[in-house]
């Protein structure tokens, strides 16, 4: 009897034993499982990103790769990349990685868009030696240097910055360290291009203006004064004025003057883009004599569309008169393939107020527009600086302005 | 013979009770360890929902499915703190875009919120898009930290005056689970040391 209870006993206890534990076992792997399958998500959307990073890089590296990857074994699951044309006109494309790992996928789509100059709010190729971004200075959108980035107490960069060379700080790196408010990021080689100007000229003779050198043989200077919606120019300072309606002159908005200086000042109305060539001396310059400015502005209408693109390929100058004594505005983009935007005069004429810039600027030197007290810090001679960046710049450029030659990724999905 | 009896009775009572002492105690231990085993898979079931979620979320933002509507993407996220964050994105309720540009807000509620449950620390960890929220589900949140990188990697100190210079960010979650077998409480932790939202470093 006593053995019977026992057996009973012990086969009561094994039976409940095995429930409970096949029951935790149930449970322990359950939680393994729930802890692959993260796992095999994350495998997933890794290799999909790996199939879009690579993909991107073979577009980056050639701009008429298309191809896309067929399925591709990689880290034990599989990716493939198709590559499509959203806007051909624009030349937009997208890249779409899809990865599987274990049955699971994930999608990366990434959209890719030339990219132009006209996108920051500034770019040099030297910083002229050793100058110094400092605590008073502030950058609002995209910024690029080729050169190091020398800061000094903290100058703040509203747009994302990036550099060639590594960032030099004055004293070091607490009492000088950058506020980039947009992001960083080093080692990125973006040159200037040395055909952006001749491009340009190309684009003008194709659907725009370009001036004839039997027209300026003796100043070789070109005048142009925009004033809404009509255009005149002149090839003396003296001399007879031609008036045009901008949109027969040049129905791309790309206006040329080869081999030489162009002197403007107005009111844009609408979309133009105007340059200048020349390597003799005074050519390839353009000098503004006084402000340009858009008819409708952007800083009150986010809607204009007026929008100018300023393209030397040598410098760009604040003609030192009396108009521009007393601030100047500048509502451009600019560009100076071979030189830089500076002041005429800059270390000599008056104190003449403010640079009133909304646009960029893109140049081979940073140039100088002034000189000031390095104990008080006024401005001894020539202007103080008043840069905004004109955020239109982001998505749109003036016509044929100078790109990088490259694209840039706009919009990344995963 | 009475006494042979008694000490029968006695020593079946003795043993009996031993028994049962033994059976009780094997019916709680079965029942801690059956609580214990499932609020952890629970729990370990709710983090893997709650990250992934987030990590769905976290991954888009900056990003539109019409990219022209956010032309600067380092400027989307729009306030970050210890515990909340808010920034742009395109989502919908479901999850999908749709080219519009939604305001996604993630933040922790107070404990008071859920006094009624058992776990004294759980929290609701809130998905607010457009000012609409999806509502409370008690995952047994008890902690939804974040923690922010500027360009250079280095950490943010708080209060952040301008969220654009965030580039990266870690996050750490806590689960357990909301009601625990004698006031214990199964507990996992799940941490993104470096989340970069691509979108953030485009243009």
């Amino acid at each position: 009897m006593t053995g019977k209870a026992s057996l009973l006993l012990i086969l009561g206890f094994s039976v409940i034993f095995l429930v409970f534990g096949r029951n935790f076992a149930s449970l322990s792997t359950r939680g393994v499982d729930n802890m692959i399958n993260y796992y095999d998500e994350t495998v997933a959307h890794d290799i999909a990103v790996s199939g879009a990073n690579m993909a991107a890089n073979e577009f980056f590296l050639n701009n008429n790769w298309n191809a896309g990857f067929p399925t591709t074994s990689y880290n034990g699951g599989t990716f493939k990349v198709t590559f499509s044309v959203i806007d051909a006109f624009n030349d937009v494309y997208k890249i779409k990685s899809e990865g599987n790992y274990n049955n699971i996928t994930s999608d990366v789509e990434i959209t890719l868009k030339p990219s132009s100059f006209s996108k920051f709010a500034y770019f040099s190729m030297s910083e002229g030696g050793n100058i110094y971004w400092t605590g008073n200075d502030t950058v609002w959108g995209p910024f690029h240097t080729q050169d190091h980035l020398r800061a000094s107490y903290h100058p703040t960069f509203m747009g994302k910055a990036s550099s060639f060379k590594s960032i030099l700080y004055l004293h070091n790196e607490a009492a000088d360290k950058p506020n980039f408010n947009g992001g960083y990021a080093s080692g990125v080689d973006l040159p200037l291009p040395t055909d952006g100007v001749s491009k340009l000229e190309a684009s003008a003779a194709a659907g725009g203006f370009v001036f004839s050198k039997t027209d300026y043989t003796k100043d070789k200077t070109v005048y142009l004064t925009f004033a809404g919606d009509s255009i005149k120019y002149k090839f003396s300072a003296s001399g007879p004025e031609t008036t045009v309606l901008g949109s027969t002159m040049a129905p791309n908005g790309v206006i040329f003057a080869p081999d030489a200086t162009l002197r403007i000042k107005g009111t844009v109305k609408g979309k133009y883009s105007i340059g200048a060539s020349g390597n003799m001396a005074n050519q390839g310059s353009i000098i503004l004599d006084g402000d340009i400015v858009y008819n409708s502005n952007p800083m009150t209408n986010p809607n204009s569309t007026d929008m100018l693109g300023i393209v030397a390929e040598n410098d760009v100058v604040i003609a030192n008169n009396s108009e521009n004594n007393k601030s100047i505005n500048i509502f451009a983009s600019i560009y100076c393939e071979n030189g830089g935007f500076n002041a005429e005069d800059y270390d000599s004429r008056p104190v003449s107020g403010n640079i009133n810039l909304y646009g960029g600027i893109i140049h081979k030197t940073r140039g100088a527009v002034g000189t000031f007290d390095t104990k008080s810090g006024n401005i001894l001679h020539g202007f103080a600086k008043k840069y905004k960046y004109d955020d239109r710049f982001l998505l749109a450029s003036p016509p044929s302005f100078p790109g990088t030659g490259m694209f840039e990724i706009v919009s990344w999905y995963e | 013979m009475g006494f042979n009896v008694l000490l029968d009775i006695i020593g079946s009572v003795i043993i009996g009770g031993m028994l049962l002492l033994i059976l009780f105690r094997l019916s709680d231990s079965a029942t801690e360890n059956a609580f214990n085993y499932t609020g952890e898979l629970t729990s370990q079931q709710n983090l893997s929902t709650v990250v992934q979620i987030l990590e769905h979320d976290f991954r888009k933002i900056g990003y539109c499915a019409d990219w022209q509507k956010i032309p600067d993407p380092t400027k989307s996220i729009l306030e970050a703190d210890s515990n909340k964050i808010k920034f742009i994105s395109d989502l919908l309720p479901d999850g999908h875009p749709d080219g519009n540009i939604d305001t996604v807000t993630y933040y922790l509620g107070p404990a008071s919120e859920l006094a009624s449950t058992p776990n004294p620390n759980d929290r609701l960890l809130y998905r607010v898009i457009n000012g609409i929220s999806d509502g409370g589900v008690n995952l047994g949140v008890t902690e939804f930290k974040l923690i922010y990188f500027d360009a250079l990697g280095d950490t943010i100190p708080f209060p952040i005056a301008v969220p654009g210079a965030i580039t990266s960010m870690e996050i750490n979650i806590a689960v357990e689970n909301t009601s625990g077998y004698d006031n214990k409480y199964s507990s996992v932790f799940w941490r993104q040391i470096r989340l970069a939202a691509r979108n953030l470093k485009n243009r």
